[in-house]
């Protein structure tokens, strides 16, 4: 035993013997060189200062504090980031707090919905799924928080002329945004630590003023960057007008709205990837069977809410193109309209997703297969759609390409990467994707009422007459002039919104008292549905960075569109290739991130910690294991015992 | 071996975050960069305004973004293709200078049948055309279907050179004689003001660069300097 230890300390006595001695050799050399006797320099008579040394230093010093302080204040306008610049890091910054604002806003939107069914229904599960996914939230809700505070001082350091500016114009909305803060602070606070400590409906009022508070805080930010985009109540040299008006300007609730859905769905979709990832680790049945639930519960939610996103964001659209043509025209027709082909790829694979997690889930229920056939037509209109509102108008081709096309656009294809067929691949699109979730929905069971015939012809003729109408308008869109071909969006829209609430109000009623062909079996569902549900938070995280950063970089040289001017050195508007990357790796961070929460989250659930100071006898059996502090874990005290 | 879901799912994260990435490398790249400021000399011909009307249409002033070139069918709006000659026959009582100019000042002016209202007002942010810009738009678009004869000089009811005093005659096809009607404006409805010649004038250095005797021959194909 001493030998070991012998050897043990020869080894570590060695090196530092070495340093030791090493160092001592530089420090006599030093020394001695120091010492060394130098011939002194002599300056040439004619270069002699006649000014002492010593005054002549002090003068130095008097002239450049004089300088220093006759210096003459100057703003800056823009300072630089180091390695990404300036405009990089603000994106990335702003772009990470979004996602997690967004989050921190859906959690207790999605909690609270869940919470009221529960409590209508009386059925536990929903209460504790709804408590579980408001675990997530406190986490988020600093991290929301540092990097909210983070884009502001990167905001006044990297940009503090523009910053000023846009306070100045809001700093009215500054006060009351800040007390909403901590309204919210408090309401969620009380909200997850008062799980069970209330009566039911005084938790719900909680959960409701805590929304409330959430989203009006949501609709302040709003203001602020839509002013940046359509500014309203300010002069043509930005003084302040009015800032009711600066705070309701053209896009301002078109926004706000997209975002109240957006995040539902972002929400609801996160839930689901946060429910697939327990899924996975589950080891029981029962685990499975309920992160199996929490994730079709999630992913239901995300998916009602995307359905009606894409109304919201014709809405949007039309707003900008009202606030202005040129600036509307950039977005669909000039240096962003291909960025439209990367978002109709992405909207795409997540209905696929969307639907074949559905048609996945129908294996669950017991007496499916009558319904299983139609997913095959489904798919077909999915498909169909997708390649439709994948179509670009112009084609990238060679010179000799181009010349047989006769331009840009294939005589055929082209057809295909306008408006009215995109309009229409859309809509179809939505409806077909309802239609998955309607057969999921009667998935093992039988209308039993006496009209159920009559009901079933209703629902199938309502289907089929908007299908028909809206390809109808689309095709009449192709020969009639732009002002009408404009307006029959809305018809299109409205007819696939009636059809959708008038077949689900029919649905209620037919299946009232169905009878029943079979169980849903919670967590008999091959694993890979899991994946889809993850990709689907993964594709609607990254669609949100690409959709952001269009509505940042449509202003395009313009910090406030047509107000104040970007002069910095990234006033250019980057390529989509760049954009993407940049919006891939603040993806990546956000999910490095969001892991950290689900971590931090399930640190609760782990076995708890308990301090044991092992006995001086027990020590050696351990193999010389010592814990600081004396304690060793639980398990190793099994392993004693 | 089994592979753990964590590196799993991290590697589904990293593999559609690439795949939509590489989504965006697939689409044409163009980077745009704002808007260089364009000097335009005093002494440009017709033809040159021509030229440098071209480049702010294709450029600076978004023009083609929304107008097209030779198309036709079910347009968002009008195109450019012959629009010299709609333009002097437009609005009874305009010329097509004036017209043209209308269009860009008061684009809500007149809106042409089967269109919808939306051209910005060129002369504001975020356009932002100065007045000699603008002639040399006008100069661009009397050149497709017709023959330019705009000059810098020119003046008409948005704008009065510095040079052209106050009621005199415009340059060839230029502003129309005193007591013609100005445009098609409603009896009691507010004419268009154009401002003195000392507010509309550009900024010195700015717009209107004056021919400097030292600087080289302007490039026959241009005359833009920047």
């Amino acid at each position: 035993m001493n030998g070991a230890m012998n050897r043990k300390l020869l080894f570590v006595l060695g090196p530092v013997t070495a340093v030791v001695m090493f160092v001592a050799v530089v420090l006599i050399a030093t020394f001695l060189t120091n010492r060394e006797y130098r011939e002194p320099y002599r300056a040439p008579a004619a270069t002699v200062d006649a000014t002492p040394r010593d005054t002549g230093l002090v003068d130095e010093r008097a002239d450049a504090e004089a300088k220093a302080k006759a210096t003459i204040y100057q703003e800056a306008e823009y300072r630089t980031f180091p390695v990404v610049g300036s405009r990089v890091a603000i994106w990335a910054v702003a772009q990470l707090h979004l996602l997690f604002a967004a989050f921190v806003l859906a959690v207790p939107l999605f909690a609270f919905i869940i919470e009221v069914i529960g409590y209508r229904t009386g059925d536990p599960r929903y209460d504790r799924l709804a408590h579980e996914f408001t675990k997530l939230l406190s986490v988020s809700f600093s991290l929301t928080a540092t990097f909210g505070a983070f884009l502001t001082f990167m905001l006044i350091a990297l940009y503090p002329r523009f910053t000023n500016y846009l306070m100045s114009v809001f700093s009215p909305t500054f006060l009351p945004y800040v007390l909403l803060f901590f309204a919210e602070a408090f309401f969620l606070y009380t909200y997850y630590y008062g799980w069970g400590k209330f009566h039911p409906r005084v938790h719900l009022a909680l959960g409701f003023c805590l929304n409330l508070v959430g989203t009006a805080i949501m609709f302040i930010a709003n203001a602020w960057l839509t002013f940046m985009m359509s500014p309203n109540g300010v002069s043509d040299t930005g003084a302040v007008i009015s800032v009711w008006d600066a705070v309701y300007n053209f896009t301002w609730m078109p926004i706000n709205i997209h975002r109240v859905i957006a995040n539902v769905a972002f929400g609801g979709s996160v839930a689901a990837a946060y429910a697939a990832f327990k899924f996975l680790q589950a080891e029981s049945d029962e685990e499975r069977a309920h992160y199996d639930w929490m994730g079709y519960i999630g992913n239901f939610i995300a998916i009602i809410a995307f359905l009606p996103l894409p109304f919201a964001g014709y809405w949007l659209a039309s707003e900008i193109y009202a606030y202005s043509q040129t600036l509307g025209l950039t977005m669909m027709g000039g240096a962003f309209s291909w960025l439209f082909i990367i978002q109709a790829v992405l909207i795409g694979n997540l209905f696929l997703a969307a639907n074949y997690y559905l048609w996945l889930g129908m294996g669950r229920v017991e007496g499916v297969q009558p319904l299983q056939k139609f997913i095959k037509y489904l798919l077909i209109g999915i498909a169909l759609c997708f390649m439709v509102w994948a179509t670009p108008r112009s084609i990238i081709a060679t010179v000799s390409e181009l010349r047989a096309m006769g331009g840009s656009a294939h005589p055929v294809l082209g057809f295909l990467g306008v408006m009215s067929a995109k309009n229409t691949a859309v809509n179809i699109l939505i409806l077909t994707t309802f239609m998955s979730f309607l057969l999921y929905r009667r998935t093992g069971k039988i209308a039993a009422v006496a009209w159920a015939k009559a009901g079933h012809a209703a629902q199938l003729a309502i289907f089929a007459s908007v299908a028909i109408f809206v390809i109808f308008l689309g095709v009449y869109g192709y020969f009639v002039e732009a002002s009408v071909r404009i307006g029959l969006s809305v018809p299109q829209v409205s007819s696939v919104l009636f059809a959708m609430v008038s077949i689900t109000a029919i649905d209620v009623f037919l299946f009232r008292g169905a009878k029943r062909t079979g169980e849903v079996r919670w967590g008999k569902i091959p694993a890979i549905s899991q994946y889809v549900l993850i990709f689907i938070a993964v594709t609607f995280t990254w669609l949100m960075g690409l959709m952001g950063y269009v509505r940042s970089g449509l202003r395009q040289h313009w910090h406030v569109y047509g107000v104040i001017r970007d002069n910095s050195a990234d006033a250019f508007t980057p390529t989509l290739g760049f954009a993407t990357q940049v919006v891939s790796v603040t993806v990546l961070l956000f999910f490095l991130l969001i892991g950290v929460v689900f971590w931090i989250t399930s640190l609760h659930e782990r076995a708890e910690y308990r301090a044991v100071v092992p006995s001086p006898e027990r020590v050696p059996q351990t193999g010389g294991h010592i814990v600081l502090g004396g304690a060793v874990r639980e398990r190793h005290t099994n392993r004693l015992s | 071996m089994t592979i753990p879901v964590g590196p799993r799912i991290g590697v589904l994260v990293l593999a559609t975050t690439a795949f939509y990435g590489y989504v965006g490398q697939m689409v044409p790249q163009n980077e745009v960069q704002p808007p260089a400021p364009i000097l335009i000399r005093a002494d440009l011909t017709t033809d040159e305004m021509v030229d440098v009307g071209r480049e702010i249409a294709e450029g600076k002033g978004l023009c083609r973004t929304c107008h097209t070139m030779g198309q036709t069918g079910a347009l968002r709006f009008p195109d450019f293709a012959g629009v010299a000659a709609r333009a002097a026959e437009r609005v009874p009582g305009l010329t097509d200078i004036e017209y043209l100019a209308q269009s860009m000042y008061e684009p809500d002016r007149y809106i042409v049948p089967g269109f919808n209202p939306g051209m910005p007002t060129i002369n504001r942010p975020p356009i932002a055309l100065t007045d000699q810009e603008i002639l040399c738009v006008i100069a661009y678009l009397q050149s497709l279907g017709g023959t330019a004869t705009v000059t810098l000089q020119t003046a008409h009811n948005y704008y009065k050179p510095p040079a052209a005093a106050p009621g005199a005659p415009g340059a060839p096809g230029g502003a129309p004689p005193a007591g013609a009607p100005p445009d098609q404006t409603a009896p009691g409805e507010p004419q268009p003001l154009a401002a003195p010649p000392a507010e509309k004038a550009p900024p010195p250095g700015t717009a209107v660069a004056p021919a400097v005797p030292t600087a080289p021959a302007a490039p026959a194909t241009g005359g833009v300097a920047r």
